[in-house]
């Protein structure tokens, strides 16, 4: 599985579609708790991980839960802003951040994607 | 030679552009970007003058049109465009209150035909996408066509660099002093 991650507006998804020829139908976009265990590519992870924050769960037993088979998974970047005063948005970047992290873990490859461009950050 | 390069604030972009720009053949010209609208903008204007005093930059005042620069200015020489956030502003927030919706497609087409005329250019961006604020839907329309330009130049461009701590990370090509 290849964990891609970046800012927003960077074409992460353009640039997974483009790698592994995926079409609409092969990528899912998180909107809440739901993920589609069969998608081939998982996108917005960083909402998923705004839901479970909002109802106080761990996104990474959440996700492990879910077990989806995506050979590649894409995040935005949340992380690089001012400590938000708000605790539910402070919990958002934290349920974020560890999210990343763990799958970064367990991902076969992570690249960060900006302006387009690649950087292999792993392996 | 067509470079691209963006980062956040005061990561050293401006200063490695000008780097750059004045290794490249001369003529050389910066085109100025920002719109002073308060005396925060003018000390900014005037900071950036005097920085560039002695570079032997020949300075054109580009606000809007990015294009119409090559009608007074030689295509043969090098162009330093910083920057394309403030240009993007332009082009998107008008004077009389107005929004232009259509700017970011717009400058992000003007912007990789202007790297195909020029012999050499430097484009200088702000990088402001990771960060989680719910911003405005106006606001986000506009980081979204920011972000837009920023894929089609480091498409169109030959060197691309993120700077941190006016250290680049080369993404595509590269530049030695």
């Amino acid at each position: 599985m290849e964990l891609i991650f970046g800012g927003a507006y960077q074409g992460k998804t353009q640039y997974a579609a483009q790698k592994y020829g995926l079409t609409d139908a092969d990528i899912f976009t998180c909107e809440g708790l739901d993920l589609d265990p069969d998608a081939r590519c998982i996108r917005h992870l960083e909402r998923f991980a705004r839901a479970c924050a909002e109802e106080g769960k761990d996104a990474r037993e959440e996700f492990a839960r879910r077990a989806p088979a995506a050979i590649c998974l894409i995040a935005d970047d949340i992380s690089c802003g001012i400590v938000p005063l708000d605790r539910l948005e402070r919990t958002w970047r934290e349920t974020s951040g560890r999210l990343l992290s763990s799958l970064a873990a367990q991902a076969d490859a992570v690249t960060r994607i900006f302006c387009g461009l690649p950087l292999e950050v792993k392996p | 030679m067509t470079y691209f390069l963006s980062g956040g604030s005061k990561s050293g972009k401006s200063m490695l552009a000008q780097k750059i720009a004045k290794s490249l053949s001369a003529p050389h010209y910066y085109l100025a970007t920002l719109r002073p609208t308060d005396a925060e903008d003018r000390a900014i204007v005037a900071r950036h003058l005097q920085e560039r005093d002695g570079w032997g930059f020949d300075t054109i005042e580009c606000e809007c049109g990015i294009l119409s620069a090559l009608e007074l200015a030689p295509e043969n020489g090098t162009f330093l465009l910083d920057s394309v956030t403030a240009l993007l502003a332009n082009e998107m927030f008008r004077p009389d209150g107005s929004v232009d919706r259509t700017a970011g497609e717009r400058l992000a087409s003007d912007l990789v035909r202007f790297s195909q005329l020029a012999q050499n250019v430097v484009f200088v961006a702000d990088f402001v996408f990771s960060d989680g604020r719910g911003y405005g839907a106006l606001t986000e329309s506009y980081r979204r066509a920011l972000g837009h330009i920023g894929v089609k130049l480091a498409q169109a461009c030959g060197n691309v660099a993120e700077l941190s701590a006016s250290i680049p990370i080369w993404y595509k090509g590269g530049w030695q002093p």
